[in-house]
């Protein structure tokens, strides 16, 4: 029987920081599910089956948290004690979310430009690339043992996945306009 | 691996380990069901009916007497017996009473006007739910693959669509329990089509990505899967529930309408269907409307459907863009579907992921295939198949929130089976119960989703607006049914429900249901002893008027005659008039015991007349 007990870290052998080896994670995944699947236990009891899908759902969880790298970020925090909600919990800082709204602006503009899928495509890039400063921002805060600016990175990450949902919406729009 | 050994067929295995058991897989469809089951050869087949079908069209046709009729001769019967011939059935299951307003337009029956919350049908037979029909259909299929393998099945794998949500796939396994099956697993159809193909043994790629491409009668589902060392994941699904091959009869019958100027819309349509079949195997195909006569090539075909096709493939770009891929990265496609024979369907979708289609398959048994064959690792009989199939959910579950909004708990295309807790607090001081209502869609609001179940924690201690912790936990097992609990946990206050009241059946109803299913089979099993022995009785009746007609005279005086006719009245009369099969039963051996003198007379004679003018050497040689 599989160990609740553990981190999630721990249960994929992976070491406990941000930079993880997918493959690694994928290759786990597969052998813990291969393991405790509910499809190995259709003949056994009523109590093997609900402690498979009790175990597989411990499994898939914990897969889906380190695969995002805002949970997986958060996930770390949470190792630390240092616990929040973040649909409540929000950054305070004026200016990035000043930033915030420009970006969402030019993105409501996208369908006026004149070539509105190069557009759309710039601004995804450079949403990406803020996104990719704000783990590195995460990972040396963390490795400085600044646990408040950590959480703060954490919260603005939400920003980018949110931001990042709108263009990808946008652009299938406009893709599906153009087919 | 020699644990189960395969032996010849009509050669007996030896006892013990070598037992094979017994497993099949149900494709139970919208139009038509299958079912298929893995041979002592290894190779998954169809399982055919009498007839050599080995499609069971999903039609159910109730009787006055509780009985029923599925398949084919339920399909004829339906021009003159609409309402209490049941189709499409599937488009019920898991619908709430207020669903069939949306769907109802098209569907011919007439629905129950009563507080239940499943909808029912109004038949001859009384009121039936879209389970009941569906279990009808299972029975037949269970019954036809157990006469074949001679033997009780141990489970079954039933397919579902990818995108049915938690209250179909309950009302699935629901069909399943009254129809007296055990599920194995419920598994996705697209997952089903690509293990037919044995996309799961291919090795030379770590990581396969699959389009399933599914044009049915009446639907179009495209679904994106990842296979990656026997591990299925499906990443993506998106379809249209009203667009399928039917749309393409509707486009020639149009046009053969405008050109004719005909109004025989009926006739155009079979007609339509006739061509659209013809022009898979011809360039050009002559046309009958009444007097009106042309022809039509494959080419003016193309045109007038292009609008349809192209729609099936926008579907396929939304769903590739759901899963984060191009089409580039899509390895195999594979078509299911009677309609993806249309050579127009099979070229389209073969430019647009530039690679040609699998169709080796028939695809309308590729489903009922890898069906059977993932029902025979399930069972027990390949101990070495590393074949695992992991699934999603199709949509995300959630609970309401203030304000008629809802949160998430729980992702679409989260692999399952998942467990996951969200903490939610009181919204007033000293609150001490809350309700905790279920929903399942993408949509915001309360009202735009689907409601699965709702439920009150009590107990909750008086504490101020926000110092109560109250834990729901999300459960969705492997079939993707949803279980929820919810804890207060500063007191451990506690309450759980299986997620199904709302519009699915409860434990309850399904117990009456298969209750009246086992008195109705006593009284089917009844109904058909009687007019077996009815049957009997007109026989017993023929073979007396025709022995009197030829000797009465001869053989009988006037007493013997009055017995015997008074006998045969009593016959007639309980052979008319009866419904109890023992008193029938009995009649007739009352008629025998009369007349055993005179039978007895009869073979006398017979004896006699057959030794006239022969000597006794004769027999002698015999």
């Amino acid at each position: 029987m599989l160990d609740f007990k553990q981190s999630y870290f721990e249960l994929f052998g992976l070491p406990e920081k941000f930079d993880i080896d997918f493959t690694k994670l994928n290759e786990k995944f597969r052998e813990l599910q291969a393991k405790y699947h509910p499809d190995r236990f259709v003949n056994g009891s009523d109590n093997e089956r609900l402690v498979a899908v009790q175990t597989t759902g411990l499994i898939n969880e914990a897969n889906e948290t380190l695969k995002s790298s805002r949970l997986r970020a958060r996930y770390l925090l949470t190792l630390k004690g240092v616990d929040f909600d973040d649909e409540i919990d929000t950054t305070s800082d004026g200016a990035f979310l000043m930033h915030q709204m420009e970006i969402r602006e030019a993105l409501e503009e996208v369908s006026n430009e004149q070539d509105p899928l190069a557009r759309i495509d710039d601004i995804a890039q450079e949403i990406s690339g803020e996104a990719d400063a704000l783990k590195d921002d995460f990972v040396e805060q963390l490795e400085l043992g600044n646990l408040d600016a950590a959480k703060e990175a954490v919260l603005k990450m939400k920003f980018f996945e949110r931001l990042c949902q709108e263009s990808k919406s946008i652009t299938e729009k406009l893709e599906d306009e153009l087919f | 691996m020699a644990l189960f050994q395969i032996s010849e067929p009509g050669q007996s295995a030896p006892l013990g380990e070598q037992e094979k058991f017994l497993a099949a897989g149900i494709d139970l469809g919208t139009t038509n069901s299958l079912v298929a089951t893995v041979r002592d050869s290894g190779t998954a087949e169809t399982v055919a009916d009498e007839q050599g079908n080995s499609l069971l069209p999903s039609v159910v046709r109730y009787f006055e007497d509780g009985t029923t009729e599925i398949g084919t001769t339920a399909i004829n019967a339906q021009l003159d017996n609409i309402g209490n011939t049941i189709s499409s059935a599937k488009r019920l299951l898991g619908r709430a009473v207020e669903d069939i307003k949306t769907l109802g337009g098209s569907l011919p029956y007439k629905f129950a006007n009563n507080d239940s919350s499943v909808p029912q049908m109004v038949t001859v037979a009384g009121n039936v739910t879209a389970i009941e029909v569906s279990a009808e259909i299972l029975k037949t299929l269970k019954n036809r693959v157990e006469d074949e393998l001679d033997g009780p099945l141990k489970g079954v794998v039933i397919t579902v669509p990818a995108y049915f949500d938690d209250a179909q796939r309950q009302a699935t396994k629901d069909a399943a329990r009254l129809a007296d099956l055990n599920v194995f697993r419920l598994l996705n159809e697209p997952t089903a089509a690509a293990v037919a193909y044995g996309l799961d043994h291919k090795e030379e790629l770590d990581e396969r990505i699959i389009a399933v491409y599914d044009l049915g009668g009446g639907t179009f589902d495209i679904s994106i899967l990842k296979l990656n060392k026997g591990v299925f994941e499906v990443m993506a699904t998106g379809g249209d529930s009203a667009l399928g091959g039917d749309d393409f009869d509707h486009a020639i019958a149009e046009w053969m309408l405008q050109e004719s100027g005909s109004d025989l819309h009926h006739h155009a349509i079979s007609e339509a269907r006739r061509v659209k079949e013809a022009l898979s195997d011809s360039e050009e195909v002559n046309v009958e409307l009444a007097d009106w006569q042309g022809t039509i090539t494959r080419a003016q075909f193309d045109e007038m459907v292009a609008p349809l096709v192209k729609k099936t493939l926008l579907a396929c770009r939304r769903a590739l863009r759901d899963a984060d891929l191009s089409k580039e990265q899509v390895h195999d496609v594979v078509m299911v579907g009677g309609s993806t024979r249309m050579p127009i369907i099979r070229q389209s979708v073969g430019e647009f992921f530039n690679k040609p289609p699998l169709v080796d398959i028939d695809p309308d048994k590729v489903v009922a295939i890898g069906a059977a064959l993932q029902a025979d690792v399930l069972a027990g009989n390949k101990p070495d198949e590393e074949m695992l199939l992991l699934d999603v959910i199709p949509l995300s579950l959630g609970l309401e929130t203030y304000g008629g909004l809802v949160e998430k708990v729980i992702a679409r295309n989260t692999t399952i089976p998942i467990t996951r807790a969200q903490e939610f607090t009181t919204f007033k001081d000293d609150q001490t119960a809350m309700t905790v209502h279920i929903l399942q869609g993408e949509r915001e609001t309360v009202e735009e989703n689907r409601s699965l179940a709702k439920f009150a924690l009590k107990g909750i201690p008086p504490m101020v607006a926000g110092a109560a912790r109250i834990k729901v936990t999300f459960q969705v097992d492997a079939d993707g049914l949803l279980n929820v609990e919810a804890e207060e946990e500063t007191t451990g206050a506690k309450s759980n429900i299986e997620v199904k009241p709302s519009y699915g059946l409860s434990d309850n109803e399904i117990e009456g249901m298969i209750k009246d299913s086992m008195d109705n089979a006593q009284a089917d099993m009844e109904a058909r002893r009687l007019r077996e022995q009815k049957v009997e009785a007109d026989r017993t009746l023929e073979a007396l008027d025709s022995a009197m007609k030829s000797d009465a005279d001869t053989m009988l005086n006037d007493d013997e005659i009055k017995i015997l006719l008074e006998a045969r009245e009593n016959l007639q009369n309980i052979k008319d008039n009866s419904e109890d099969s023992a008193e029938v039963k009995s009649a007739i051996k009352n008629m025998e015991k009369v007349a055993e003198f005179y039978v007895a007379r009869r073979m006398d004679d017979n004896v006699k007349t057959a030794m006239q003018g022969q000597s006794v050497s004769d027999f002698a040689d015999r």
